[in-house]
This record gives structure tokens, C-alpha cells and sequence, in this order.
């Protein structure tokens, strides 16, 4: 939940068209797709200004963080190449500012039609009637693969080591009490229990 | 549809899932009427979406909860330690299918690996033998494929990087399946058109869910009083310590009382301890059901972790059944491999929004974007295995935090044992060394996500101190009280539970068509 800033010119601290600029910068230093058009990382940005809008806390923290970071970088962040931009992150990545960046993108950098295409995921598939005429199978640089299960003559050997125990409990019922106790498993617990619960 | 009316001591079910679901329909099928509350909406196969967050959003289960302990959900996702759907049908409408059964030996965990510091391991009431007609009849309802003359599924593109590699490693037992989803039309329902939204809902109807079979045949008896975004709140018991009733708000947030004479619950296995610990009273103060002390304990998650590997040729992953595609090699209990219990590797796929949120959780920098700059070129497996229940691994109430009605939200508390991490580590290795024979140029370790395999927090055992219910479900301390869903797991055993929940519901309802025959309940 937002609330109005107790002092009026603490609502300066709305973002400008530079810190927005700054922002999409750090977004494509931190998750850098060369194939990737600016269209997504702005689009990534007015998500994150948009919830900054709703949250005093993210609000601040993002407004602070997008006008000092111009004190680490030494200069204005958006001059860094990525190496240096990078490096610059990794000093302030546990930080809040940070974080919220970086939680936003992930969530909504990947949720689009425009960066699917690039990276060679189709979206909805069922209208198109899914991929069974449509090469869900069409991998063909490696042999066709068996799809029965085996029915050679080996046997799963489900208990590698011989186990006695369990082979006395294939089927029949040994007495759960000789067998096994409670909570901590082995003989004497049977007594200690009763003074446990 | 039938109306039973709130005054009448009815039977009573909570959730839908795979369970409930499958529990109201063998009831109503015997000639019982059920009442069954879902928190969850009615919706259809046409109302999904074929989008991830859309879809997880849509239908996954979002109220507040919180988590605790050292498991990195903890740190990444603490209000989402669990993927579990709140509607109509449960957690069967997210589902991908995969359908194994467990070994013999694993529902005697305790007496084949013996005694484990930090585990509570017990073995289970009832043996393979015993469940195994009712695993034939929940692989016939659920149409597996490799069983029972249907047919397997056809390869997709992750299968034949998956099944080439299995081959190559020298493993043998992997096929497309057992898969509950139909490769030719089966039991009204049409083949898979390998649209590769699984966890989103099926809107061809080939997979099975509760929603396409068993609650429409429940509906058709005449028998079902399905009431949707009914949230159960407490279950109430008479002077004689019998349940009498479930009180629960109604979609406009109304407290209900329905009387029951039978209640089952099947919320999950987050879910359902909390109602039971919600329902207690000055005759049970720890909790209804819970003498024991093991109500929200031994919570099971199994032991997972995927790998994501990078060729450099197309695989496409997400196209077809995600997850048609099981090895069974490793299911094996050999302690020589460093841990007890054994795991499947299965085939995985998610698209980029998710792979981005859940592929290396907190990471940022080239080293992640590669993830998905490879997206097109990568194949995935999932690593599936039993962990070992502890008491502290638990659910309880969380009474600083509420959710939109004021209820204590549940806090679910984890850490791994020492035999999951190697387990799971030994899992990773052999799924890199699988993917290098076929060629990877690189592979992800992806931590486990919220958990989809919920288990153990009303675990069933011979004695009751040592658990909540009996070998059918039954609560040890409440006669008309029993559980229904994967929380009476008494182990997890390797396998994915769904098929066991389904085989152990079928069973459970013979027993009470019974036990109300001959008085016994
Ligand atoms: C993505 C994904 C993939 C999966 N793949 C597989 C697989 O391949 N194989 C497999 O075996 N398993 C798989 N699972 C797990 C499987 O879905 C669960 O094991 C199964 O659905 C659990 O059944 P259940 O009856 O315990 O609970 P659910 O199916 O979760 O049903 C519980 C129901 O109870 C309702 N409920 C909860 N609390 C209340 C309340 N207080 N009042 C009223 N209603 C309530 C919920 O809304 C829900 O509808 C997968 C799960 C996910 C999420």
C-alpha cells in the first residue's frame, strides 16, 4: 500500500525520465541478451515503475538507489561498458533496490511474446491444435529411442544388497512392534516413548 | 446434482484432488451420497490457459503461507513452499501424469534401511501386496499407458534426448511412461495433441484429473453435493470425542455448519493438518486426531532437483507431455551409491517465464541469461526420489500471521536430511553424465521448486502413538474421522505419489461402504 509522503517535496522523489533511462540500462547489464531489442528491457522498466508506484517502500529504495548510483559508477551508470556495469551491480546486488529489480525482471522480462520468438519458445499451443502434426517429434540428429519398457532379460534388482529383514516383511505381517517402534527407532524406545508423550 | 441438507449427519469430504476426488466418486458409485467442500472454483478444461503464470495464477493455491528451516525455499519462495492447486479437481488438474508404482520394500522403509539418525522412519501399516489389486484399479480409472494393454505414448523431442542418453549411460529401464494421460482415445477421452501444457490443465481432456472422470461419474449417480469455494475451517466433535460436523465459509465468506456422521479429509498434505490442528478443543487440546503428537509432522516432499542441458542442436522441449519420459534404474535401494532409498529421473520442460523464476533462483548476470539464451537447444530431467520423514519437519499453525478470513496461516518447516543431499547429488551427477553422452555443451542445476509432492503429515501406522491413522485411513483416535489424501503417507518411497493416493482412496472406500454396512463405523 502507498501513502502520501508526510512532507510535500518528499513526493520529489518521483522518478524522472533519466532515472527511467538508468533503470533500463542496469536492467540489460544484469540480464544481458545481446539478441535481444530495447523494446523488452523498456517494457521490463515501466513494470518495475509501475509497482514502485504502489509501494512507498520499493518507491524509495528505487528512487534512492537510481540517483546514487551515479556515486559508485564514478559517473553516469549508462556510460559503464557491461564488464564495468556489472561489477558495479555485483557491489549493491544484496541490496533492496536491487533485489526488487532483479525479482521484477525475472518475473516479467520472460513473461512475453517478444523475447519468446527470440529465444525460440512458440507460446499457446493448443488453438493451433498442439504439436502432434506439428513436430513435437521432429529431433533428428540422434536415433529413434524406445518407447516400451524393457523386455529384455534383465531384472531391476530392487534391493541391491541383500537386506533380511525386508525379506521377511514380502508380504506376510511380522508384528509391528517386534519389527519397529515410534519416533526414534530401535528397541528400548517402546518404553521410553511413555514418558516422552 | 443433489442438496443435502445442512442438518443432515452427513458423509463428508474436503478437497477434490486426488483423493477426495476419487474417494466421492467410489462412494456415490456404491450408493452413498457425498457431501464434498472444494475451497477452491468449479472451473472447466475450456477455461485454462496456455500460459505459465496465467495459468499458475488461475488456479494454484495462493493464500499466505510461511516457511522455515534451512531449505533454500525458505530463502527463494517463503510465502510459496508448495505448488498445489485450490479447485475443482486439485492438484490432478496441474499434474503431468507420471505413474509408478512403489516397490515392496518401501512400504517397510524402517525394517530395509534400518535404523537412520534424524529420520522417523516407520514402516507401513499394509504391504504391496495388499494394495496391489487396488493399484490395478487406479491404473485402469487414470488410463496409464504401458499397463493394463494401453499404449505407451510416442516419443517426444526431450524423450529422445533422454532415452538416447539412458541408453548410452547403460540404463534400461526407461520408456515413456507408466503416464496417465491417453496416447489413443481411452474411457471417453480423446489421444494426447502433445500441446505441452501440462502443468497449466489439459484442455484436450486426455490427461486424466478428477475433473474429467471421476467427478462428472460422481454428478451422474445423483448422489454429489459438490459445493465450491467452500473453505473448511474446523471440524467439530460430539461429547463421545465422535466428529459431528464441518464448519466452513461459503463463497461470500459465511460461516456454514454442515453435520456430518463421516468426515474425510483430503486437503493435501499442507492443508490438512491444519484443519486438524484448527479443529482442536479442551478434548484435544493438541489438535484433533493428534494424541500421537504426529499431526503436521514427517512432512515429505521427496528429494528432487532437475538438470537442464544445452546441446547444440534444436531439442524444443516444450513441445509434447512433459513429463512422458521415466527411467527407473536408479529406483533401486543400493546403500553403496552413499544414501538409502532410491530415485526416477523423469523428463521435464518449462517455458521461459518459469525456467527464468525457478531455473537458478537469486541469480542474475550472463551466467543466467545463458540459461535462456539456450532455451531451444536445451532438454530436461527432473530427479524424483524418496526423502526420509523427521519430526521436525512440520506444519503447524502460524498464529502471528492470518490469511483473508483471520485463520493462523500453516508455517511449514524443512530441512534436507543428510541422505536426501546425497541422494540428490548423486542424482544431478547422473543426469550430466546421461546428457554428455548425447553431446550437452553445458548443463543447469536447478534446486527443488515449491514442493508438488506433499506427504506425511497424518501418517498412517500400525500403533497410535506412532501415527494419526490406520491402515485405512482411519484416525487411531476419532472413529468417523478419516484421511484421504497424500498425507498418510507413512514414507514417500521413490515413486510419484498420485497413482498410491488414488490406489489407497479406491480401497478406503470399500472399507467404509462396509464398515456403514455392518455398523462398524
Ligand atoms: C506441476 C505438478 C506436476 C505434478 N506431476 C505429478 C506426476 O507426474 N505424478 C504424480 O504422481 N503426481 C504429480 N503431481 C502431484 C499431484 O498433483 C498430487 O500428488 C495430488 O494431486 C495430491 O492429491 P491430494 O488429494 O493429496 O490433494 P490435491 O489434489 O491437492 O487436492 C486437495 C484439494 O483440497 C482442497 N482444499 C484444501 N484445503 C481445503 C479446505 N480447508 N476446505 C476445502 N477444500 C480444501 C484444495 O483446494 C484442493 O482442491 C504434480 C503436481 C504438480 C503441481
Amino acid at each position: 500500500m502507498a501513502f502520501p509522503a508526510k512532507y510535500p517535496q518528499m513526493n520529489a522523489t518521483e522518478l524522472t525520465d533519466e532515472a527511467r533511462s538508468v533503470l533500463i540500462r542496469v536492467i540489460r547489464v544484469a540480464f544481458p541478451h545481446p539478441s535481444f531489442p530495447d523494446g523488452p528491457y523498456e517494457r521490463t522498466a515501466d513494470t518495475i515503475l509501475r509497482e514502485a508506484e504502489n509501494s512507498t517502500w520499493f518507491r524509495v529504495a528505487l528512487t534512492q538507489g537510481l540517483l546514487t548510483l551515479s556515486n559508485l559508477a564514478g559517473g553516469d551508470f549508462r556510460d559503464l561498458n557491461d564488464e564495468d556495469g556489472t561489477k558495479v551491480l555485483r557491489r549493491i546486488e544484496t541490496t533492496e533496490f536491487f533485489g526488487f529489480i532483479r525479482r521484477t525482471t525475472v518475473l516479467n522480462l520472460y513473461d512475453n511474446e517478444d523475447v519468446w520468438e527470440i529465444l525460440g519458445y512458440e507460446g499457446p499451443s493448443f488453438d493451433k491444435g498442439g504439436y502432434i502434426n506439428r513436430g513435437f517429434n521432429d529431433l533428428d540428429w540422434l536415433p529413434e529411442a524406445r518407447i516400451e519398457s524393457y523386455d529384455g532379460p534383465e531384472q531391476l534388482v530392487e534391493i541391491a544388497t541383500p537386506v533380511s529383514v525386508a525379506r521377511v516383511r514380502g508380504g506376510e505381517n511380522a508384528s509391528a512392534v517386534a519389527r519397529d517402534t515410534s519416533n526414534q527407532p530401535g528397541k528400548r524406545d517402546a518404553i521410553m516413548s511413555e514418558m516422552t508423550k | 446434482m443433489t442438496n443435502i441438507e445442512h442438518d443432515e449427519a452427513a458423509i463428508v469430504i474436503i478437497g477434490s484432488g486426488a483423493g477426495g476426488g476419487t474417494l466421492a466418486y467410489e462412494l456415490t458409485a456404491k450408493g452413498l451420497p457425498v457431501v464434498v467442500l472444494e475451497a477452491g472454483p468449479y472451473l472447466r478444461n475450456e477455461d485454462y490457459v496456455n500460459d505459465e503464470w496465467e495459468a499458475f495464477n488461475q488456479m494454484a493455491w495462493l493464500d499466505p503461507r510461511t516457511t522455515s528451516g534451512s531449505w533454500r525455499i525458505a530463502r527463494d519462495f517463503p510465502n510459496l513452499p508448495t505448488w498445489i492447486v485450490k479447485a475443482v479437481g486439485g492438484t490432478t488438474t496441474h499434474w503431468s501424469g507420471a505413474t509408478p508404482r512403489f516397490k515392496a520394500h518401501e512400504f517397510a522403509a524402517r525394517s530395509t534401511y534400518g535404523r537412520i539418525d534424524g529420520a522417523n522412519l516407520l514402516d507401513w501399516p499394509i504391504t504391496l501386496a495388499e494394495l496391489a489389486p487396488y493399484y490395478d484399479k487406479a491404473e485402469v480409472a487414470m488410463g496409464s499407458t504401458h499397463v493394463h494393454g494401453r499404449k505407451p505414448l510416442p516419443a517426444n523431442n526431450n524423450y529422445k534426448v533422454f532415452a538416447n542418453g539412458a541408453k548410452r549411460l547403460g540404463y534400461k529401464f526407461y520408456s515413456t511412461g507408466p503416464y496417465a494421460t491417453n496416447a489413443e482415445e481411452y474411457d471417453g477421452r480423446p489421444a494426447s495433441v502433445q500441446d505441452g501444457f501440462n502443468f497449466q490443465g489439459d484442455k484436450n481432456k486426455s490427461k486424466w484429473s478428477t475433473l474429467v472422470r471421476e467427478i462428472p461419474r460422481a454428478e451422474a449417480t445423483g448422489l454429489l453435493d459438490l459445493r465450491p469455494e467452500s473453505h473448511a475451517v474446523q471440524i467439530t466433535h460430539d461429547a463421545s470425542g465422535r466428529a459431528d460436523a464441518v464448519l466452513y465459509l461459503d463463497k461470500d465468506g459465511n460461516l456454514q455448519r454442515q453435520a456430518a456422521g463421516l468426515v474425510a479429509v483430503a486437503a493435501n498434505s499442507i492443508e490438512t493438518p491444519r484443519l486438524l490442528l484448527q479443529s482442536a478443543s479442551p478434548m484435544f487440546p493438541e489438535g484433533l486426531a493428534n494424541s500421537s503428537g504426529q499431526v503436521g509432522r514427517n512432512y515429505m516432499r521427496h528429494t528432487t532437483g532437475s538438470v537442464y542441458a544445452r546441446f547444440n542442436d534444436p531439442v524444443r522441449m516444450h513441445r509434447g507431455e512433459t513429463m512422458a519420459g521415466v527411467i527407473a534404474d536408479e529406483s533401486k535401494h543400493d546403500p553403496d551409491r552413499g544414501f538409502a532409498g532410491g530415485y526416477y529421473l523423469e523428463t521435464i520442460s518449462l517455458g521461459p517465464a518459469f525456467l527464468a523464476s525457478f531455473g537458478d533462483p537469486g541469480a542474475w548476470g550472463r551466467g543466467f541469461t545463458e540459461i535462456l539464451e539456450a532455451y531451444a537447444n536445451t532438454a530436461g530431467l527432473w530427479v524424483v526420489g524418496e526423502d526420509l520423514p523427521q519430526e521436525s519437519n512440520r506444519v503447524t499453525l502460524n498464529t502471528t500471521v492470518s490469511d483473508k478470513n483471520g485463520l493462523p496461516v500453516p508455517n511449514v518447516n524443512f530441512d534436507d536430511h543428510v541422505n536426501d543431499i546425497a541422494m540428490r547429488d548423486h542424482g544431478y551427477a547422473q543426469a550430466e553424465l546421461l546428457y554428455e553422452t548425447v553431446g550437452s555443451v553445458g548443463a543447469q542445476r536447478t534446486p527443488p521448486y515449491p514442493s508438488t509432492h506433499n506427504m506425511g503429515t497424518s501418517r498412517m501406522s500400525a500403533r497410535p502413538e506412532d501415527g494419526v491413522v490406520d491402515s485405512w485411513g482411519r484416525a487411531h483416535d476419532v472413529p468417523n474421522l478419516f484421511t484421504s489424501d497424500g498425507s498418510v503417507f507413512t514414507t514417500s518411497a521413490a515413486a510419484n505419489p498420485t497413482l498410491t493416493i488414488v490406489a489407497l482412496a479406491i480401497r478406503q472406500a470399500e472399507y467404509i461402504a462396509d464398515q456403514l454396512k455392518t455398523g462398524g463405523i
